[in-house]
């Protein structure tokens, strides 16, 4: 055992929840490593909406949950105000819907704590023009839409400025036990092949839908029911404000803007575990949310869809029961030494995108617990690496007299982390992605301090290949990049095909129109004009 | 409608499929490192102020209004609608007093007409036209259209009893260029059509088309003059047989397709019936109509197809007229922006960037070196003649010269 | 207006058929929506393998010299692809070893022009690579914007200044026996490729970038003047909007610009393109040809149109417009007498005549001789 390799706590699983129970306890003075097997936010954390809820979609149903969601939410617009837009949403009923809803909505909104108003529907239509026309009634409520990859970075970014390690693309290949201690876990490298073993008193199993396997591997069953969702993205912001079914909640319900653009879903079936790594979108699931869509946001008929894809919530049966008919939707942390005698294993589990900071909050308690460490949680009063200053505009302007397109857009997406990019050297300004503005500059501070090691991580930290044209020519100016910094070409050839793949993969289930004929020329030019 | 049948948002961006195709027409990224390009202003960049309003680029003024990128899309993309529409929505910034002083041709038109020996004397003396530049930012290299004296509106209201007595009747949209600076383009106008057999009626009291204001971000004014003129255009239509005519590319363009796209002043009703003169003398003469040439008219005319003309896809009405005459020898000329775009090259900013995007058009017509440069738009006229020497005339005022009216 | 033939869509295609219309003595006129493929094209007819005189002598009349070597190209991103027939600025070599030692040239901050992975692919076949980066600023002023790095900008600069890249490489050039440059050269005179090849004491070899494509650019440029040059009318940037038929005849056509000015000819050649033209159009339930709702060749299913690996064949580039052996399409089961469908617009329905650049050169040629035989 040697003293590189000893950490105070080993977290599995780059979430969300992952990322943020390793900041929290690398606040709290915790020598900290994260394993993730592939890259941040490749599980449900990459795959819903991007819904920062206000907690009203849960308020008639789990009032804990709405509850806990509306503090959350207060606590993250401060936090991590760079990965959100306060945008407020709106709960709108339509002729066939029961009016009466709407006032059992808001009454338990109240009681939750939620901030909930029944405003005129044409208030509403001024408020938000892309809604359907013909709402009867409209209650306006804070949702809010997060960048879900933006905040997972940033957290596992704050983890590391507080001396947090973090090994991505690597598997846990076995959980090291010493009788019914677990002590550590040994691992592989995926992409420098090497096998490490990591010690650390006690691991944190936030793996999602996949804690069950972990848990398997040190003996002990967590019971997982996964649950696809599938969900569209649209080409480009139809709705500045989330707009939300006033009903008991149901399926393609919720459109949300994110970003550069916006999503409607989800659909909602239990799947097989072993079916989890490879979900794919149905064309009926693909109609539903399309003819669903268009109730909340007719506009929605005649916009380009840029993308199809669906994921799978982490539910977990709350107790025991083998049956999956208890299932609980609210956080789950199980102390495997006092539920199955395992010692130096917690897992923290189910919760939401918008709970994640409590999640780690309750994770984080008990492994310091376990560890005789008393000190305060503080990731609700410090904000997160780029939300330390005010808008976008305020920061641009202190760094560029006349900031560009790209380089607001930048602002917006690096929040006060954006000084970093500002080098002066002009060629650093050099637009790879010219849909989504990223410039060379943006690249490079990825690969350098985000542990981007391939194309597709490299769009989940910066938006390349996000955009209307999904990787057409930016694909190959970022491998250029990369290539560059690992010094790999072939690497590079077998990722460019891997990110074509992962593109088209969520391309293909809407593959009409001018999606179509973006496609063909996507085609044309990997195939034809740079032949690969 | 089944949906998802046609995926074609408000100003159509989205069909943009990033091939950057009109990168290469662009005039302005050719000669200007600050222009981002009309693929990243135009569609791009209108999915990112979708998202956020505040993502406006101050650069964007730097687009010319050419169309070029438009007549290149292969998707039928209006880029510089979108960038047009952009400046005139988003842009925080009001206009500068250069900037409207320019573009109220009308109101200048009006001032400086009674006055005209003495501005014309004013702005092309050395040291008024070094505070012209120091004080308004207006380039002193340029040369100013010269005002005449008398306006063509006065001229053709003392001939309305006359023009009245033809069979048939068109209303002119003069605009200010005709009016004020250069009336004799209307009198060649009224003696080929009056050679048709057509008489030519005023507009009541038309306003200028406002394509100066819609570039300087005046919107207000310009939705205040197309309202105007879309009204009046309306009154004069609702005589049978009547069609609107002009003889500028630029006002055919915002009169017909700008009015509607850029400051959602409809005119679906009058649109089809406002024509540039050359495709309605072409019309004409379709239906038998005929014209007689002087047999001693001998000139090799180059013809320069304006930007806008290409837009309307209108220039082969020009063509076909003058290749008509019979002692013209005909000689196109590349597409090629002259670089002017109206106002745009008056600006002391951008007049380097406008004459080097003219460079190629200037160079080709010293090429070719034609007797007169044939070209339907004002403001190209004012460039080429002023970049090469060359004098350009209306393909309107080649056929009242070549016209034999013995 | 009045021709002999009218054709739409003013690609490679289009033109061809236009350029042999005209020199058949017929008055053609073509309506391009805007510009076309060749705005990507690689400068390589891939599927033609045997030699083309005719092809041969149809781009050198229009000032566009084709050489035929049968072999490999190299591609952009340092991989070869069998090649026959190219522009002269695309070298096809015997066998991928072409070389000992390369100098690689390329631009600083220009992203679209791929020189690791060129020496990576040419070190796998056993050549020794050195790059070297020249800087855009040093050679042209006004400096190209940060995001203005791409082949025609750079190729604009490049029409004046190329002499000074020949000097420049001189300069770098030591014990290589081969030089490679980016695709930028010539876009306003087709004679400079051959100057520079002239100017360095080396094997000088063009490696494509990524689009819009500077041969392909100059190749458009050349046969729409060709074209012109013979009489042919280019309508740019009016879109065909309808058409008329009577029975099973086309009687003429309307565009957006010309509206009521009908374009009425004999013939017509559909050459409007694949999907990105918008000579087909998709929606969730159907793909059709939408001037004259031709029969088309696909399968209704659309869970069959698509490959869910991006690198396999895709189903729907197979879709096409349904024409008998002489290039007439149908509609409802009725063929039109006097309509060719030339071009991708034919997706893969006539394997025989080629794919891309060949495809559209075959077709277009057999329907203009289709028509000046007709009597």
């Amino acid at each position: 055992m040697n003293a590189n390799n000893q950490f105070d706590v080993i977290i599995i699983g780059g979430g969300i929840t992952g990322a943020g129970t390793q900041r929290d306890c690398a606040m709290r003075g915790l020598r900290t490593l994260l394993i993730e097997r592939s890259d941040i936010a490749t599980g449900a954390t990459g795959r819903n909406h991007g819904l920062l809820h206000s907690g009203a979609r849960y308020a008639v149903n789990d009032p804990e949950s709405a509850a806990e969601c509306i503090r959350e939410n207060m606590i993250l617009r401060k936090v991590a105000a760079h990965c959100i837009d306060p945008s407020d949403g709106l709960f709108v009923s339509l002729p066939e819907d029961d009016l009466d809803y709407q006032k059992t909505l808001v009454q338990a909104c109240r009681n939750a704590g939620i901030r909930a108003e029944i405003i005129d529907p044409d208030l509403a239509r001024r408020l938000e023009p892309s809604v359907n026309p013909d709402i009867i009634g409209a209650v306006r409520v804070p949702d809010c839409s997060v960048d879900p990859f933006r905040l997972c970075a940033a957290n596992m970014l704050d983890a590391k400025l507080h001396g947090g390690q973090v090994r991505l693309h690597t598997d846990v290949t076995a959980i090291i036990k010493e009788g019914n201690t677990v002590k550590g876990v040994r691992t592989h490298n995926r992409n420098t092949g090497e096998d490490t073993d990591f010690y650390a008193p006690i691991v944190v199993n936030a793996c999602g839908v996949w804690g069950q396997e972990l848990a398997s591997m040190a003996g002990v069953r967590v019971g997982m029911f996964p649950a696809k969702g599938s969900l569209l993205i649209f080409a480009h912001r139809v709705n500045n404000m989330v707009i939300n079914r006033c009903r008991k909640p149901s399926n393609a319900d919720i459109l949300v803007p994110g970003d550069t653009v916006c999503i409607v879903g989800t659909t909602s079936s239990r799947i097989p575990l072993e079916e989890c790594r490879n979900v794919a979108v149905t064309p009926d699931e693909v109609t539903l949310l399309i003819t669903e869509g268009m109730k909340l946001a007719p506009r929605l008929a005649s916009t380009r869809i840029l993308r199809a894809y669906a994921g799978v919530r982490p539910l977990v049966s709350a107790d025991d029961d083998p049956s999956g008919r208890n299932i609980s939707r609210g956080i789950v942390c199980l102390d495997h030494e006092v539920r199955d005698g395992v010692k130096g294993l917690v897992t923290i589990t189910g919760g939401k995108l918008t709970s994640y900071r409590l999640m780690a909050e309750i994770a984080t308690d008990l492994v310091c617990r376990k560890l005789g460490i008393d000190k305060a949680c503080e990731t609700a009063i410090h904000p997160l690496p780029g939300s330390e200053e005010g808008s976008y505009e305020e920061v641009a302007k202190k760094i560029w007299e006349n900031p560009t397109t790209a380089q607001k857009v930048a602002a917006s997406r690096l929040g006060s982390r954006v000084s970093r990019i500002r080098t002066g050297d002009r060629r650093d300004d050099a637009l790879i992605c010219e849909c989504e503005q990223v410039t060379m500059g943006e690249i490079n501070l990825a690969i350098e301090r985000l542990e981007a090691s391939t194309l597709t991580d490299l769009r989940r930290r910066t938006r390349v290949g996000m955009g209307t044209c999904q990787g057409e020519y930016c694909a190959c100016r970022a491998a250029g990049l990369l290539a560059k910094a690992h010094g790999c070409i072939e690497k590079e050839r077998a990722d460019i095909d891997s990110f074509l793949q992962e593109r088209w993969k969520g391309n293909f289930p809407i593959g009409w129109g001018d999606t179509l004929r973006e496609a063909e020329y996507t085609q044309w030019v990997y195939k034809h004009v740079l032949g690969i | 409608m089944q949906y998802q049948e046609y995926t074609q948002s408000e100003n159509n961006f989205e069909e943009c499929t990033k091939c950057s195709i009109c990168t290469v027409f662009c005039p302005v990224l050719q000669v200007n490192p600050l222009f981002p390009g009309p693929k990243q202003a135009g569609p791009d960049g209108e999915r990112l102020r979708l998202k956020d309003p505040g993502f406006f680029d101050a650069t964007l003024k730097y687009c010319l209004n050419c169309k070029r990128c438009e007549v290149a899309c292969p998707s039928g993309v209006n880029v510089a609608d979108i960038i047009q529409s952009a400046r005139l929505h988003y842009d925080q910034t009001p206009p500068k007093l250069r900037d409207r002083i320019l573009a109220c041709t009308d109101l200048m038109g009006k001032m400086a007409r009674p006055f005209a020996p003495l501005i014309n004397g004013v702005a092309s003396k050395e040291l008024p036209r070094t505070l012209i530049e120091t004080a308004l930012k207006v380039d002193h290299r340029r040369i100013f259209p010269k005002y005449g004296s008398r306006s063509f509106e006065a001229w053709l209201r003392r001939r309305q009893k006359e023009q009245a007595a033809f069979p048939l009747q068109v209303a002119y949209f003069h605009g200010c260029y005709v009016n004020y600076n250069y009336p004799q383009l209307g009198k060649d106008l009224v003696k080929v059509l009056n050679a048709l057999g057509v008489g030519v009626q005023l507009l009541d009291k038309e306003k200028c088309c406002g394509i100066a204001m819609i570039v300087n971000g005046m919107r207000k004014e310009a939705v205040k003059n197309a309202t105007h003129n879309v009204s009046i255009i309306r009154k004069a239509l609702e005589k049978e047989g009547v069609k609107v005519i002009t003889t500028s590319s630029t006002c055919t363009l915002t009169l017909r397709e700008e009015y509607p796209a850029l400051l959602d002043v409809d005119n679906a009703d009058v649109h089809d019936s406002i024509l540039i003169a050359s495709r309605y003398i072409f019309e004409c003469l379709e239906k038998g109509a005929t014209l007689k040439f002087r047999p001693d008219y001998h000139k090799r005319i180059a013809y320069h197809e304006p930007c806008h003309m290409e837009r309307m896809g209108w220039g082969i009405f020009s063509e076909r007229l003058l290749r008509m005459i019979p002692g013209v020898e005909y000689m196109p000329l590349d597409s090629n922006c002259c670089g002017i775009a109206g106002t745009y090259g008056f600006k002391k900013e951008n007049y380097d960037n406008s004459q080097a995007i003219g460079a190629a058009l200037f160079d080709q017509i010293r090429a070719v070196n034609p007797d007169i440069v044939a070209c339907d738009c004002e403001t190209c006229k004012w460039q080429i003649e002023m970049s090469t020497g060359y004098s350009v005339l209306n393909p309107i005022s080649i056929l009242a010269e070549a016209l034999d009216t013995n | 207006m009045r021709y002999d033939a009218v054709i739409i869509g003013g690609g490679l295609a289009g033109l061809t058929a236009g350029i042999s219309l005209q020199k058949a003595g017929k008055n053609t006129a073509i309506v391009s929506t805007g510009q076309n493929a060749l705005y990507f094209f690689s400068g390589c007819f891939d599927s033609i393998r045997e030699p083309s005189p005719e092809i041969q002598a149809l781009f050198s009349e229009a000032g566009i010299r084709l050489h035929y070597s049968p072999g490999v190209r190299l591609m952009p991103m340092g991989t070869f692809r069998e090649s026959a027939l190219a522009l002269e600025d695309v070298s096809i070599f015997p066998n991928p070893q072409f070389g000992k030692k390369v100098l690689i040239i390329n631009f600083m901050a220009y992203h679209d022009f791929f020189s690791s992975f060129l020496a990576e692919g040419l070190e796998k076949q056993g050549m020794e690579c050195r790059i070297r980066f020249l800087n855009l600023g040093d050679l042209a002023q006004p400096d190209l914007g940060p995001n203005q790095m791409r082949a025609v900008q750079i190729a604009r600069k490049m029409d004046d200044v190329w002499e000074k890249v020949v000097q420049e490489v001189r300069v770098l050039l030591k014990d290589e026996d081969t030089v490679i440059l980016p695709q930028v050269f010539g876009l306003k005179d087709a004679t400079i490729p051959e100057k520079i090849r002239q100017g360095i004491p080396a094997r000088v070899v063009f490696a494509g970038t990524l689009p819009p494509s500077v041969p392909g650019i100059r190749t458009q440029m050349l046969l729409k003047k060709r074209y012109e040059v013979l009489g042919g009318t280019y309508l740019m940037g009016d879109r065909v909007t309808g058409a008329h038929v009577y029975e099973d005849v086309v009687q003429s056509v309307v565009t957006k610009q010309l509206d009521r000015h009908y374009l009425e000819a004999d013939n017509y050649i559909l050459a409007s393109g694949s999907f990105f033209s918008k000579g087909l159009i998709s929606n969730p339930f159907k793909i059709y040809e939408p001037l004259f709702e031709l029969d088309m060749d696909y399968n209704m299913d659309r869970n069959t149109w698509y490959d869910p690996s991006f690198s396999n064949h895709q189903p729907y580039l197979k879709f096409g417009v349904k024409t008998d052996a002489n290039l007439c399409p149908s509609r409802g089961g009725v063929p039109l007498k006097n309509l060719y469908v030339i071009g991708s617009i034919l997706g893969e329905t006539h394997p025989e005549l080629g794919s891309g650049a060949g495809l559209a050169i075959r077709s277009a040629l057999k329907a203009a001789q289709l028509i000046t035989n007709q009597t």
